[in-house]
């Protein structure tokens, strides 16, 4: 399995213009979901860099979290009623700070909308911009591509995402108890003894499983949402190599079911994101307030 | 048989096998939230959430059994 998870989070080998044939069905699946360098030959002064697709499309992503928060801050500093962009993210961050943050971590829990809010439009954005194509001109190699990707199906994003949670409900433990207390907090007071044996490292573990499950939730979501819609279309080709006029009859059917799983996908988006979100504050909760 | 030939074997039953648990749980969980919204239509709201939550866990575990099943494919 961690050789998979290292092939997903790891970058192809930057293969030279790869031949127009030759390619086996998992091996077209495969270079869709894997990263794989887009710009070769970035030169910055004495830097070299070669940006990979999905380093590429997380910086976007970012940016525009940046970008979309900038604007809405815009229309509360000229008027104070929020209008049109404003209005819509407001409506969102008020739905994390009162339905997310506040339900589930206590009243305490205002403090943790930022991260909650960061956690949320990233993993949208991250999601919506993987459906849609860009042309990206490479001018090292004068070719044109058609790239989408979704930086948050690379194991590497999400493993990042899930260390930042794992901070999260750590510092939510340790700001109330104390570094001893939210240790100590792990086993329920009034435990037998002789359960202690067991209960302890069954509680040491669950500490690391509650982020790695949000590590894979959100990875395996993209990455199967992208390996279907590739899947469907990949339909097209294999059948035409049967014999042409299946190829042509395929397509409507292909298509339809490709557009379907994309609508599908906008709701993933919204989804998964919500969530992740949603699961975080529940665990910093459960740090913040351990059972009785 | 040869062994590539298992895993793929093993694979497809691997992914049937996951699909099954996983639709079975988010089955009876929809069941379950529309008899609750039935009988209780105020807390709608509040049962949708729990539900998508819910849901949202089985799916993480459905994920887990699927790469499973792709890893026997994709490693050769």
């Amino acid at each position: 399995m961690s050789r998979l998870l290292w092939l997903l989070a790891a970058v192809e080998p930057a293969a030279e213009p790869p031949a127009a044939e030759g390619h086996s069905p998992a091996e077209v699946l495969m270079h869709h979901v894997t990263d794989s360098v887009l710009f070769r030959h970035v030169d910055l002064g004495p830097f070299h860099f070669e940006p990979t697709k999905h380093l590429v499309f997380f910086i976007a992503a970012a940016g525009l979290v940046l970008l979309m928060c900038r604007l809405a801050l815009r229309s509360y500093q000229k008027g104070g009623v929020p209008r049109g962009l404003a209005a819509a993210v407001e409506t969102m961050v008020i739905f994390i700070r009162d339905e997310i943050a506040e339900k589930n971590i206590g009243h305490d829990g205002r403090i943790y909308t930022p991260l909650l809010c960061s956690f949320f439009f990233f993993i949208l954005i991250a999601a919506l911009l993987g459906l849609l194509p860009f042309p990206v001109y490479d001018p090292s190699t004068r070719r044109f591509t058609i790239v989408s990707a979704t930086p948050t199906g690379n194991i590497a994003v999400t493993l990042g995402l899930a260390i930042v949670a794992f901070l999260a409900m750590q510092y939510a433990g340790i700001r109330k108890f104390g570094v001893i207390g939210h240790f100590r907090n792990l086993v329920p007071p009034g435990l037998p003894a002789w359960l202690l044996p067991i209960m302890v490292p069954v509680e040491i573990l669950g500490i690391f499983t509650k982020p790695f499950a949000l590590m894979v939730r959100l990875f395996a979501n993209m990455l199967a949402g992208h390996m279907v819609i590739t899947v469907l279309l990949m339909l097209i080709p294999l059948m035409a190599a049967i014999r042409g006029v299946f190829g042509i009859a395929v397509i409507p059917v292909s298509l339809a079911l490709a557009l379907f799983i994309m609508l599908l996908e906008l709701l993933v988006a919204l989804i998964q994101a919500y969530i992740f979100t949603l699961l975080s504050a529940i665990f910093i909760g459960m740090f913040a307030h351990p059972a009785h | 048989m040869n062994a590539q030939a298992l895993a793929y074997f093993a694979a497809g039953i691997g992914a049937g096998l996951t699909i099954m648990g996983g639709a079975a749980g988010i089955g009876r969980l929809a069941a379950a939230a529309m008899e609750g919204i039935a009988r209780q239509p105020n807390a709608a709201g509040d049962i949708r959430g729990a539900m998508i939550v819910a849901a949202g866990l089985i799916e993480g575990v459905t994920f887990f059994a699927l790469i499973v099943a792709m890893l026997l494919v994709l490693l050769k």
